[in-house]
């Protein structure tokens, strides 16, 4: 990387020093003098025209010459580049499923898009992804194909008014969060979504009073550290919202109401990590987000994001594994699985993986991990090899079981 | 654990594998620019000085007038001219183009200064990547607008390359309404480059132009057909022999036969076949890849992550949208899921649970921890009990069995 940064500063350099237009322009001077010369006295023509020809052709070549340096410099920096990129081909498109699927990604753009908060760009989006279709449409109206195209209207309309009406509530509460400190409208949000959390087992309704009291607390809009006024809305804000809260929530709220008491010397405190903890507005932004795109069933973050990072990060590895496959020409058979491990960081693995100790296969649908009375799980296919149809031995510890005691485990 | 912390590491060099075209497009640009510059300046070259020459050769019989001699002059003065207004125009082409180079060079340079892949700086970097590649794939579909505001809104523009894009969708539409002036236009400005083409676009454009002549079924515009296939067709005789023996087949059918290969020569799906061809050429020239980047980076990301749970039928307990502990796993969210349905999942050697996994009696497993504080959280379970965050079944703590997970 460096070398190729050090052969473009070259070239740019060059390209910034050429003598190409300076030659060009002494070009033009040289015979618009000839000119004047001749003009002026016309019995010196041959001569003037004799003497030009040589500065004229010699100019012509330093034209040239700027143009073979800044050719060479265009060279190194090819080659830099080569080098750079070298035995890193892009993938070949053997296995190419998505092209196929065209809708499919443009509809997880969009999403994202949506997600992201660029409504404009999602706006403009969806109407040229219509406009398209709708052209298409009418090329193919006459023919038989129109109501496979209706079809295909129908999965493509998922993202939705509603889909984007959510995500706009979503970005609106988190505004008026970041940029205001105003958390009413989560919370409001949150009341209204009360069943769904509770069932998820999310504090968000609580963290986000918990929030509003601390900011009370602090003065609210003017942020002056805690003074009396602030205690006493903060005050008040408790004994409004807190009651229904008591039941989960006992202990937190008696820790903020106790630490009234403290109010004069805060900092040294047990409660100054409730009370001033920089990051409790973003993390509670965080947790809101979570929390709302769980509710509509759509991870926190953006899934497109997260393959196409994914993808960076396997394809070196894809890579080298279809430079070996070529070079000792096999081929993969088992076509639903990939033939490698791909390393990739912890925070990628989102589902529990159980691999049967026994045969080191992956568990699926048809071969479920089964656990034997002992506590030990192997893969159905591997117990059934193992017993026989009688009792046997557990692979890992004395104990014998039947195959019947064996039962089916959910990762 | 050691295998967990070496997949955190970044590799620059090989992670740079999808941003090429980032660097060698506007090289090869650069590349065009400067051939014609060349090419003017030889051109004015080869005119200039033969007809100063000339002029100083006419002039030596001293009696003849200068006006013949200034007028020489002026018309070499305003050709140069001319060369210099086109040099500058060129040059300035040329620097924006290594300034966008120099741009993308340090884009790519602060990725060698993250040292992993946890980093908060990767972060922001792989963002920034995925919307060069989704504007990537908008403008090879078509999407230039949304393109353009995806790249103004987010401050990209030096690192994608809308214009390149957007020309080359103007001339493939036009070769899709049946049009081939322009693409023919452009081959002519790409014509050394072209030579080196696996694809032979100039010849198929040209036989279509023969192909059209033909249909009309006209007796002068057959005599022009006949000039245009001597005159275009003709010199490539030697690798596409075939093609040109069935465009003088062509000559004895209507429009409307039933006889291959003639049938699908007048057919008008060759329109979208040429524009096809006219994008491989292009793609292939600026060495761009032939589909969409995030193609390549999704496919490989899908499996990567995908997992046999992520399309089973039964709920997986250590990812849904169920419970507050989990987060949902990328592939199962509604947007990527039909996606990675026929995709392969990846392969995994070793087991990978959470810590101290038990079991419940409906068989459910969970992480012993994990579940007792989810349990408390909820709120509405008696001390003493736990409840399946997946089902919602209520158990005695006592019944949590150890689960042994090699």
């Amino acid at each position: 990387m460096e070398l190729v940064q050090k052969e473009h500063d070259r070239l740019s350099k060059k390209i910034k020093a050429a003598q190409g237009l300076k030659s060009v322009q002494s070009t033009i001077d040289l015979l618009q003098s000839a000119r004047d010369a001749i003009a002026a006295d016309p019995s010196q023509a041959s001569i003037t025209l004799a003497k030009l020809q040589n500065p004229v052709k010699s100019s012509f070549d330093s034209i040239n010459d700027s143009l073979k340096e800044t050719h060479s410099g265009l060279n190194k920096y090819s080659k830099s580049l080569d080098k750079l990129f070298k035995d890193r081909p892009l993938p070949s498109t053997e296995h190419d499923v998505l092209s196929s699927q065209e809708h499919l990604i443009n509809r997880a753009i969009a999403m994202h898009l949506l997600r992201e908060g660029q409504f404009t760009v999602a706006a403009t989006f969806l109407s040229e992804m219509a406009e398209k279709k709708a052209m298409k449409k009418q090329q193919e109206g006459t023919s038989s194909a129109t109501e496979n195209a209706a079809s295909l209207l129908d999965i493509d309309e998922v993202p939705s008014g509603e889909v984007r009406k959510q995500f706009a509530t979503m970005y609106f509460i988190l505004h008026e969060m970041k940029e205001s400190n105003n958390l009413l409208p989560a919370i409001e949000w949150s009341r209204e979504n009360k069943e769904a959390l509770e069932a998820r087992g999310s504090n968000l309704e609580f963290e986000l009073c918990r929030l509003q009291f601390v900011w009370l607390f602090h003065g609210g809009h003017n942020q002056q550290g805690p003074t009396a006024g602030g205690r006493q809305a903060a005050l008040e804000y408790a004994r409004h919202e807190f009651h229904s809260f008591l039941p989960r929530y006992l202990r937190e709220v008696q820790q903020l109401l106790g630490a009234m008491a403290f109010c004069p010397n805060l900092q040294d405190s047990p409660y100054k990590n409730i009370f001033n903890n920089p990051s409790a507005w973003s993390d509670v932004a965080h947790a809101f987000t979570r929390e709302f795109c769980s509710l509509l069933g759509l991870s926190a973050d953006s899934p497109l994001y997260v393959a196409a990072t994914a993808g960076a990060i396997a394809l070196p590895t894809l890579l080298k594994l279809q430079t070996i496959m070529k070079a000792k020409r096999t081929e993969w058979t088992t076509e639903n699985e990939l033939p490698v491990e791909i390393p990739l960081p912890p925070s990628y693995l989102f589902h529990s993986i159980f691999v049967c100790p026994v045969s080191k296969e992956q568990s699926t649908d048809d071969n479920p991990p089964m656990m034997m009375p002992c506590g030990h799980v192997i893969a159905e296919e591997s117990l059934k090899r193992l017993c026989k149809g009688s009792r046997f031995k557990c692979p890992y510890c004395p104990s014998e079981s039947h195959p019947r005691e064996a039962r089916k485990v959910f990762l | 654990m050691a295998a967990e912390l070496t997949s955190t590491r970044l590799n620059a060099e090989n992670h740079l594998l999808l941003d090429q075209p980032l660097l060698r497009l506007p090289h090869e640009l650069a590349r065009r620019n400067f051939k014609s510059v060349q090419r003017l300046v030889e051109r004015e070259k080869e005119h200039v000085l033969p007809s100063l020459k000339e002029a100083a050769n006419i002039s030596l019989p001293n009696d003849q007038t200068p006006e013949q001699a200034l007028a020489a002059l002026d018309v070499m003065i305003s050709r140069m001219q001319g060369l210099k207004r086109k040099m500058e125009n060129l040059h300035q082409e040329e620097k924006r183009i290594q300034e966008q180079s120099r741009k993308r060079i340090l884009h790519l340079e602060k990725l060698h200064q993250i040292p992993s892949l946890a980093d908060v700086k990767y972060d922001q970097w792989s963002r920034v990547r995925l919307d060069r590649l989704i504007v990537d794939h908008m403008l090879r579909s078509g999407f230039t607008e949304s393109a353009q505001q995806l790249a103004q809104e987010n401050g990209i523009e030096d690192l994608v390359d809308l214009n390149v894009f957007v020309q080359c969708q103007r001339i493939a539409e036009s070769l899709r309404c049946g049009e081939t002036k322009d693409a023919l236009q452009w081959c002519g400005e790409n014509k050394a480059a072209l030579k080196k083409s696996q694809y032979n676009l100039e010849f198929e454009l040209r036989l279509q132009q023969y192909i059209e002549m033909v249909r009309t079924r006209n007796k002068e515009k057959y005599a022009d057909a006949m000039v245009h296939a001597k005159r275009y067709l003709a010199p490539y005789i030697e690798t596409q022999s075939i093609d040109i023996h069935r465009a003088a087949g062509l000559l004895a059918f209507p429009p409307d036969t039933k006889a291959e290969p003639y049938k699908s020569m007048y057919a008008l799906e060759r329109w979208a076949y040429l524009s096809a061809l006219f994008i491989s050429t292009h793609h292939e020239l600026l060495s761009l890849s032939s589909r969409p980047l995030l193609h390549i980076a999704l496919s490989a990301g899908l499996s990567a992550l995908k997992t046999p749970s992520c399309h089973s039928a039964y709920t997986s307990s250590s990812s849904n949208s169920l419970s507050t502990t989990t987060s949902v796993c990328p592939i199962c969210s509604t947007e990527l899921n039909e996606l990675a349905r026929n995709m392969p999942y990846a392969h995994h050697t070793k087991s990978y649970v959470e810590n101290d996994p038990i079991v419940l009696p409906n068989g459910r497993i969970y992480g012993q921890r994990r579940l007792l504080e989810m349990s408390k959280k909820v709120g509405c379970v008696e001390a003493g009990k736990v409840k399946d965050p997946t089902t919602g079944e209520v158990f005695e703590e006592g019944e949590m069995k150890k689960v042994y997970i090699m």
